[in-house]
């Protein structure tokens, strides 16, 4: 399927250049309306009370002292708002009820007149509790005797494909099969068992969570937020109060401060609501703060993974398992989907005949894990690439040669079943080898070079629906409910309908996402947006174009076919001299009230039956990474001398921001290899600041060389797939396999820290010291004995 | 409450604050400047950042009552006539902008160290940011819109640099 005959750059006006991002001046000069410069009449302010055991019941609650306090309006808990919420699996409540099960759930929530107010009133609540014990370590929390964190989890409701086991903490197993793997095992002369686990990391985007709820007397509800997906959010706050779509609606903010996956899901919007939903007729704000970013908000998984690999002695891989346990925290979030997800995936990008697969996503006592740059991406990649490298070293095989032998081209079948069509994986890894001079020039001493690659599905199948609206002056509104989080959607949407309605850039803007007026859209997720409601925005410009071109044709009487528009005027094809404007052809009809309106909805079509979150996926985000690296035996200090990062686009329809996304995807995955993690003494937690919580800054940022590569999608807009979510995804490997090739230690366990380099150098040189007296050196790491 | 002269944007202002009111509060609460932005409160992200008497402040950790008499530069005051700031500017041209929420803080930094340090080295320009986190950008093309700017790259300034 991929599409070798798309045009090239020259026959486009937008599309491939990279003009100004539509939202950079406003954001530049300080004009931004974010959700916290947002400011109603009457609002009250919303502080919530948080637990400060990880799992204990709750004997009782008094609000009684804080309702009395001067200032406030009201005071809200579990037993208010009975009814739990969630995306694939409901089993989360806006505020605990009958017992906690993290240190910093809400457990009750105060509205007042100011902040201030509302969070003195919080010392006025009393809360009962019953500590009980507690589990944190997801291989832990599936063993027989661990606590139990949801009693009930059989009878939550979940969407199809997601499997929760009763009566354990699993909440989603999922289990793939390709081949025979025992018959795989066998055939091998080698097997190769690793275990990798990857730390806590959170987004940190600059703005924190946000929520401003209004619900009035006829439980009507309007939220407005920093949410990434208005739709979904509607979907899932109907279906928790059981009140219709049509009286939630969702408004966004027209700007949100950061997203990486983060602001998907109610959030501070829970207690918003739950606020809003006991106070009637007031909009209640609750902005979380920073600390609550990191004990209330989301995490990235964390997980530990096991691989196990069969290869010949030629190379030859035999069989792959997997098997993955991502710790989802206290109530599922997106662990199903992202446990899914990882699943597929677990056995990376590679042409394997015998593939077994299994992910648990496991509860524990911890903060929600949840969607986060990448999904589950990261983590299944840190260990499968980690995992190449140690294959291809007990080989003797170089690891780029190892992963070009193996990675899967177009025609290949995916451990999913899927045909792999439109892959540009192979490229990336190419390009990545040519610029490092791999295999060629040697760095130095304590210096090494790694690679890594990945893949990474995007959800399917689901739609977007985009209007374009067409004013009298011949400029344009896009109505779409794609959310600009920083990833410059707005800009190459605006790009898309100013190529195909064939006017000037400038000339189109996109609406604030409102679900009362911005159509239909599944989620600002995945890297979806470009492809998806790129193709809604694409057909919805194209219907507008045709009933212009429809009214002109009228007037020139010609056929609408002989038209064409360009730079906002239509002309006859033959003959461009003789052109209307579009706010010509628009007054010569209809006078002073003109409009048009152009309706465009995109939906994947696959072979396969429409499931929730299909294994089968219209496209697969692919890139690779390149690591050059420096190691400081001494201190166990890594610098980072150069980074290559390549991600197959399909089209890059903005360039510039192609390179942005990837330039920012590398600080994201080198804070997670090298520091970020949260520190926890049991149940307390330990660095919950951007002081103690270290994100990297300009001076910890390498060079990058951002490298795009372009293998065309035939469904997507113009050829493009996406980009932003993956950016980050094959770094930590890539890292980790660079270390090893300065100084021959092999880290599993993220994030990379000195100390973890240094006691690993230790142990290799008692081994070595070992080794010396007992073998001959030219076979040490060489298990067919061979010469390296 | 006590009553302090602050000069903001070039406009006198006479408030009443309290004592423990942070300036960040107060320029985005009783001027409506909302331009500077809370991202952490703890003085740990810079997004709060605004200019004092020339040097580069974390609002957020600046009692207003210590302000008194003092001279106060936000991002609106960047481009007080609509016209563009060359640094701005160079962070439109040079697609130093993603969520936003980050930027006046760091156009900030730039400007001061710009004013007192018209050449700065490329090491002076992170280390002048240094304070102010982006979660986005990861910084290169932040550091290529100050740095030309600066005026070390030649030909970059005027023209668009984009890859
Ligand atoms: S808000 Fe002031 S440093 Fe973060
Ligand atoms: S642009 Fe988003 S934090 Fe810098």
């Amino acid at each position: 399927m991929a599409n070798t005959d798309l045009d090239s750059v020259e026959q486009y006006d937008a599309i491939g250049t990279s003009p100004d991002r539509s939202d950079a001046k406003s954001k530049a000069t300080g004009r931004a309306v974010f959700i916290e410069d947002m400011h109603f009449r009457g609002m009250l302010y919303g502080k919530v009370l948080r637990s400060k055991f990880a799992h204990a019941r709750i004997l009782s609650i008094d609000t009684a002292r804080a309702e009395k306090m001067p200032g406030v309006r009201g005071v809200v808990t579990g037993a208010d708002i009975p009814v739990l919420h969630g995306e694939a699996l409901k089993d989360d409540c806006f505020l605990a009820r009958d017992k906690v099960r993290y240190r910093g759930e809400g457990v009750a929530a105060v509205a007042a007149v100011d902040e201030e107010t509302a969070e003195e009133a919080l010392s006025l609540i009393d809360v009962c509790y019953e500590e009980l014990p507690a589990v944190f370590d997801p291989e832990e929390a599936i063993k027989p005797e661990a606590p139990l964190i949801h009693e009930q989890l059989g009878a939550y409701r979940h969407a199809p494909g997601i499997e929760p086991i009763s009566g354990t903490n699993i909440c989603n197993y999922f289990h793939l099969e390709k081949g025979d793997v025992d018959k795989g095992f066998a055939e091998a002369d080698l097997i190769i068992e690793d275990k990798f686990t990857t730390g806590m990391q959170q987004h940190c985007t600059l703005e924190t969570h946000c929520g401003i709820c209004l619900i009035d007397d006829d439980n009507r509800l309007t939220l407005w937020a920093t949410n990434d997906s208005p739709y979904r959010t509607r979907k899932e706050i109907a279906d928790a109060l059981k009140i219709p779509q049509i009286n939630v609606r969702v408004i966004c903010a027209p700007y949100i401060g950061g997203n990486f996956g983060g602001k998907g899901g109610l959030k501070a919007e829970a207690a918003a609501i739950a606020l809003a939903w006991k106070i009637r007729n007031k909009p209640i704000r609750v902005l979380f703060t920073r600390e609550e970013e990191f004990t209330s908000a989301i995490v990235r998984h964390p997980s530990v993974i096991y691989l196990k690999t069969g290869v010949k002695k030629d190379g030859a891989i035999t069989a792959r398992a997997v098997r993955m346990y991502f710790a989802t925290g206290a109530y599922a979030e997106k662990g199903p989907t992202i446990t899914r997800f990882g699943g597929v995936s677990g056995a990376g990008p590679y042409n394997i005949p015998n593939v077994k697969i299994e992910a648990s996503c496991v509860y524990t006592n911890r903060q929600l894990s949840g969607a986060m740059r990448g999904y589950s991406g990261p983590q299944a990649a840190w260990a499968y690439e980690s995992h190449m490298d140690n294959v291809a070293c007990k080989l003797g095989i170089d690891p780029l040669e190892f992963r070009l032998r193996h990675v899967y081209t177009d025609g290949d079948t995916h451990a999913s079943g899927q045909e792999i069509y439109s892959e540009g994986l192979k490229e990336c890894l190419e390009k990545i080898g040519e610029r490092m001079e791999w295999g060629k020039k040697s760095l130095g001493r304590n210096r090494g070079k790694g690679v890594a690659c990945m893949e990474r599905a995007v959800k399917t199948p689901f739609g977007s629906a985009a209007f374009v609206k067409v004013n009298e002056d011949g400029t344009v509104d896009l109505l779409s409910s794609t959310t600009e989080v920083g990833q410059g959607a707005d800009t190459v949407l605006c790009q898309i309908v100013a190529e195909e309605l064939g006017v000037p850039f400038d000339w189109v803007k996109k609406a604030t996402p409102d679900t009362s007026t911005t159509p239909y859209d599944t989620s600002t997720t995945s890297s979806r947006s470009t492809f998806h409601m790129g193709n809604a925005a694409k057909a919805a410009a194209a219907d507008a174009k045709g009933q212009i071109l429809k009214l002109a044709a009228e007037l020139l009487k010609t056929n609408a076919d002989d038209l064409a528009i360009k730079g906002g005027n239509v002309y006859l094809k033959d003959n461009g001299g003789s052109s209307l404007s579009i706010a010509q052809v628009l007054g010569k009809h209809f006078g002073h009230s003109a409009t048009v309106l152009g309706r465009g909805f995109y939906y994947p079509h696959l072979e396969v039956p429409v499931e929730y979150f299909s294994t089968h996926m219209i496209f697969w985000l692919l890139g690779a990474h390149g690591v050059e690296v420096e190691v400081n035996r001494q201190t166990g200090e890594v610098k980072i001398l150069k980074v290559y990062a390549a991600m197959d686009v399909g089209k890059a329809l903005h360039p510039s921001n192609c390179t942005a996304q990837l330039e920012g995807g590398v600080s994201m995955g080198l804070g997670f290899a090298l520091y970020e993690n949260f520190i926890f003494r049991g149940g307390d937690f330990l660095n919950p600041s951007l002081l103690d919580y270290k994100i990297p800054t300009a001076l910890e940022m390498p060079e990058i060389e951002p490298i795009i590569v372009e293998c065309a999608h035939e469904e997507g807009p113009y050829g493009a797939k996406g980009i932003g979510e993956t950016t980050n995804v094959s770094l930590p490997p890539a890292l980790a396999n660079a270390i090893y090739d300065a100084v021959g230690v092999r880290i599993h366990e993220l994030p990379i820290t000195p100390e973890k380099i240094l006691y690993a150098l230790k142990q290799v040189s008692e081994k070595k010291t070992q080794q010396r007296a007992d073998a001959d050196p030219a076979t040490v790491g060489n298990p067919f004995g061979g010469k390296k | 409450m006590k009553t302090i002269m602050l000069t903001v944007n070039g406009e006198a202002y006479e408030l009443a604050v309290a004592p423990n009111d942070m300036l960040l509060d107060v320029i985005r609460d009783k001027l409506d400047l909302t331009g500077a932005k809370k991202g952490c409160d703890t003085g740990a992200c810079g997004a709060c950042t605004v200019i004092m008497d020339g040097e580069p402040i974390l609002s957020c950790m600046t009692l207003a009552v210590r302000c008194h008499g003092r001279e106060i530069t936000t991002i609106e005051g960047l481009a007080p006539r609509g016209e563009l700031h060359p640094l701005q500017q160079a962070a439109i041209d040079h697609n130093a902008v993603q969520c936003g929420f980050c930027t006046p803080g760091w156009l900030l930094s730039a400007k001061a160290l710009l004013d007192g340090n018209p050449h700065p080295s490329q090491e002076e320009v992170r280390t002048a940011i240094a304070g102010n986190l982006c979660r986005c950008t990861g910084y290169k093309k932040i550091e290529d819109a100050i740095s030309a700017v600066a005026g070390r790259n030649q030909g970059v300034v005027k023209g668009k640099n984009r890859d």
